[in-house]
């Protein structure tokens, strides 16, 4: 079980923002007629970032607002190429979606299922295969044919979650959505999560709560400004989080 | 130079998800609608019945079949023009996806350029009933019709690369293309016979990639004309051509988009 399945090392990513971003292309041939070249000021959200995380470790990501938590996923779910440094990350990815990205309201359940498991590049024999398991584990029997829009958010989110979840990822990322669904679903989905440690799936989670980090990290990396401030288990990491705070 | 090229066979690997895109687009777009899909085979023919009613008179003595001409017109045109501009915020509208998972960008506005394709095939439906209607014999040329829906798929998809990336970094793209596609309109002979054009702007409508698949369509359909050929060429020529500058333009700076959405 000491193999990697994401290693991350001294990764950068910089964003330009300009002083004066020009929005149209009437600011932007202003700018450049009056001879003026855009003024841009480089902010980097991440700064040299190691992390490597073996497969079946879950990892929880910490930090205040603006840290780069994020960016950080950004860059392992492959989505953004850092500006400098190294990303491999092996296997499937999956990301928990929530409503609004791979969900349309006006499709059915089913319907969705299918959208969001070929989002993650199944094909469609492997999500007919699928299809119970994801329905049962949401609880959604008799609404799977009803469209999403009739749906309570925490329907939404529990199949979020289970279509996640149920296509076998070898890297699941979690990004602040356990806090939805009922206290019974939010102790399944735990327990599902604890499971997939066994099965040798990495967890990355970025959480505000401090609790389901202890219960479910093994590590937690703790971002500040960019910067990796400290890295360890659960406990220590955690103190040091809410003496920054205090 | 190979990096160019990586996007496609993904392209290939996601084609389930290119399905259920075009099967979303079209499910979503006529669900609340008591007629539903078959608005897209009435729509053209109200079309085409308002556009006879103001024109026939005018067009009448210089284009034989004035029905067939507009409704064959308004729908190619169609596709084209409802194509590109819904690919135009394909990217900006699924920004909370490509946010989050790995994907090839480009399945977006090609899923919408193939769902104006299916919206097209539909509506042929009409025209062949207006056909048999008015008794027009079909052309022996209809084998060329593949060779055109080939043609307009790529320069469609070519022209939403562009656009598509292009709004994402000017949010303005969306009027000034809105405009572009108004001149384009009158710059083709939708509903108006090529031979009324002057002959000082014969140049303006040869410089026009819709005007060579707008004959194609035609002479494929029912028109004898000696140019089907030179149309074929011209009309290739521009498709490959805009889907190869779409493509690269995309390619350049498709790493950047995510910064801005």
């Amino acid at each position: 079980m000491n193999k990697l399945s994401v290693d991350i090392s001294e990764v950068f990513v910089k964003y330009r923002l300009a002083r004066e971003k020009p929005k149209t292309f009437q600011e932007y041939f202003i700018h450049r007629v009056k001879g003026k070249s855009i003024a841009y000021e480089d902010f980097w959200a991440l700064k040299g970032i190691n992390l490597q995380v073996r497969k079946g470790e879950s990892v929880g990501i910490i930090g205040h607002n603006g840290a780069g938590k994020s960016t950080l996923l950004k860059v392992i779910a492959g989505v953004m190429k850092p500006t400098q440094g190294n990303i491999t990350a092996c296997g499937l990815i999956a990301p928990l979606i929530e409503l609004g990205a791979g969900f349309d309201p006006e499709l059915t359940g089913k319907e969705n299922i299918n959208l969001n498991a070929s989002i993650l590049g199944f094909s469609r024999k492997e999500i007919d295969s699928k299809f119970n398991a994801i329905v049962e584990f949401a609880e959604l029997h008799e609404f799977i044919h009803c469209p999403l829009k009739s749906y309570s958010s925490g329907m939404v989110s529990r199949l979020g979650f289970s279509i996640a979840t149920e296509v076998n990822p070898d890297i699941l990322i979690v990004d602040e959505v356990l806090a939805v669904g009922d206290e019974m679903f939010k102790r399944k989905s735990k327990d599902r999560i604890l499971g997939f440690k066994e099965k040798g799936v990495s967890i990355l989670l970025v959480s505000h709560s401090m609790e389901d980090v202890q219960t479910l990290c093994d590590n937690i990396l703790l971002l500040d400004h960019g910067t990796a401030k400290m890295y360890g288990d659960s406990e220590t990491v955690i103190d040091e989080y809410l003496k920054m705070n205090a | 130079m190979i990096s160019f090229l990586t996007e496609i066979p993904e392209i290939l690997r996601y084609k389930e998800l290119l399905r259920n895109l075009v099967v979303r687009d079209i499910k979503v777009r006529y669900k609340r609608s008591v007629l539903g899909i078959f608005w897209v085979m009435l729509h053209p023919l109200l079309m085409m019945i308002v556009l006879n009613m103001v024109f026939s008179e005018i067009f009448n003595v210089t284009t034989k079949n004035y029905s067939v001409y507009v409704l064959s017109g308004f729908i190619l045109w169609n596709f084209f023009s409802q194509s590109t501009s819904s690919a135009l915020s394909s990217f900006t509208s699924n920004r909370s996806l490509i946010n989050k998972v790995h994907l090839p960008k480009s399945i977006f506005p090609l899923s919408v350029v193939l769902s104006g394709l299916i919206h097209f095939v539909f509506s042929l439906v009409p025209l062949f009933v207006i056909f048999i209607i008015s008794g027009t014999p079909l052309s022996a040329k209809i084998f060329v019709l593949p060779l055109l829906i080939g043609m307009v798929i790529l320069f469609s998809f070519g022209v939403s690369l562009i656009i598509a990336t292009l709004t994402v970094f000017f949010h303005d793209t969306r009027y000034i293309y809105d405009v572009l596609l108004i001149a384009l309109m009158y710059a083709t002979p939708i509903f108006y016979p090529e031979s009324i054009v002057p002959q000082k702007y014969a140049l303006v409508l040869h410089l026009n990639p819709l005007f060579y698949f707008m004959d194609i369509f035609r002479m494929a359909l029912y028109l004898d004309g000696p140019h089907l050929f030179r149309s074929l060429l011209y009309g290739g020529l521009f498709s490959v051509g805009a889907f190869v500058i779409g493509w690269f333009f995309y390619n350049l700076y498709k790493e950047r988009i995510i910064y801005y959405l």
